[in-house]
């Protein structure tokens, strides 16, 4: 169990600083506004390195929102399934 | 089961039948039927966990001896370079990657329309805004005894006096809250109070009456306190005191 709650807690932090730091790069107008990190993309240039990062945003984001969630809630509910099964199974 | 069964497993739960072995763990209908409030509930909650400790100390081949602590050198400060190193680390990049943004000087001429101290200082600002509570002594005629702001001023000295007074009333034996369900209760009573008085502090900016906010200030934390000594006295009575005795206190020597 506690090894499922780091890898969740890893993926969530270490997902969430690189959204951060490239959100802080290409969302943010100004660390005083009220939705930095969630405003439209503003890129001056369109090449390689920014298309990347951008895609790498949207990655990191819904890799640390599902990776926690898969650690911390469906492996575990699967878990108890598939031991509730078992123990149905058997009795 | 059978009589050839091993019987000599010890009842780990006292034998009471509460926690089952594990090959006769009650399916989740006989669990409902038998549930009859939060102190059995705290019972099993903290008897599961002790008896998957157990088993984990039991399955694991670490050899556990009886010491006190780690050496300074080299376990506790390898272990602290490594953390160190790390929020260094995290400094760097954060420093690196998330330039924060240097804003034009302040205008020393013109004064803000909010003016609010930093957060953590809410508290004392809130203390500032007792002015309600100031009585007007009829003795005096209707006056109050002293201004306003000497009144907030003294009311940091009451706060302050009294979380200097609460270790000289309470140790702090208690390992959990559940073994101490008042001062569990005044505890959460003064964070609650910490949070309602500053949110006193800023009551320009909340939502609501500003009196109902000055009622719910001093009314809130004694509720939070009222509930949270209900619930935990509920609680005590499936609690095991003597669950932590053996992190606590030396083995004796064999």
């Amino acid at each position: 169990m506690a090894d499922e709650f780091i890898k969740g807690l890893t993926i969530a932090t270490a997902g969430g600083l690189g959204w951060m730091v490239l959100a802080g790069w290409y969302r943010t107008s100004s660390f005083e506004s009220a939705a930095q990190l969630v405003e439209p993309v503003t890129v001056e240039g369109p090449d390689l390195f920014n298309g990347i990062a951008i895609a790498l945003m949207d990655v990191l984001l819904w890799f640390a929102i599902l990776g926690a969630l898969a650690f911390w809630v469906l492996i575990p509910v699967g878990r108890e399934l598939r031991a509730t099964y078992d123990e149905r199974r058997s009795s | 089961m059978t009589d050839n069964n091993d019987n000599t497993t010890a009842e780990t739960d006292g034998g009471t039948g509460i926690v089952a072995p594990d090959d006769e763990t009650p399916t989740w209908s006989e669990r409902k039927a038998r549930k009859t409030g939060l102190s059995r509930l705290t019972y099993e909650y903290f008897e599961r966990s002790r008896r998957e400790d157990q088993d984990l100390r039991t399955e694991s081949d670490y050899v556990e001896r009886d010491v006190l602590g780690f050496p300074t050198w080299p376990h506790e400060t390898v272990r602290n370079l490594s953390i160190a190193s790390f929020f260094v680390g995290m400094i760097f990049f954060l420093s690196a990657t998330l330039p924060p943004h240097i804003g034009p000087p302040a205008n020393p001429s013109s004064t803000p329309a909010i003016i609010l101290p930093d957060w953590y200082l809410y508290w004392s600002f809130g203390l500032l805004k007792l002015s309600p509570v100031n009585p007007e002594l009829s003795i005096l005629g209707g006056q109050k005894l002293m201004a306003d702001r000497t009144y907030g001023v003294l009311a940091n000295v009451v706060v302050v006096g009294f979380i200097a007074m609460v270790p000289f009333l309470n140790k702090g034996s208690a390992r959990r809250p559940v073994e101490q369900p008042f001062w569990a209760a005044v505890g959460v009573g003064g964070v609650v109070f910490a949070f309602t008085i500053s949110v006193l502090a800023v009551q320009n900016l909340v939502p609501m009456n500003i009196d109902l906010l000055f009622d719910l200030t001093f009314l809130l934390p004694i509720v939070a306190g009222i509930v949270t000594y209900a619930v935990l006295k509920t609680m005590r009575e499936g609690y095991m005191y003597d669950l932590n005795r053996r992190y606590y206190r030396l083995r004796p020597p064999r």
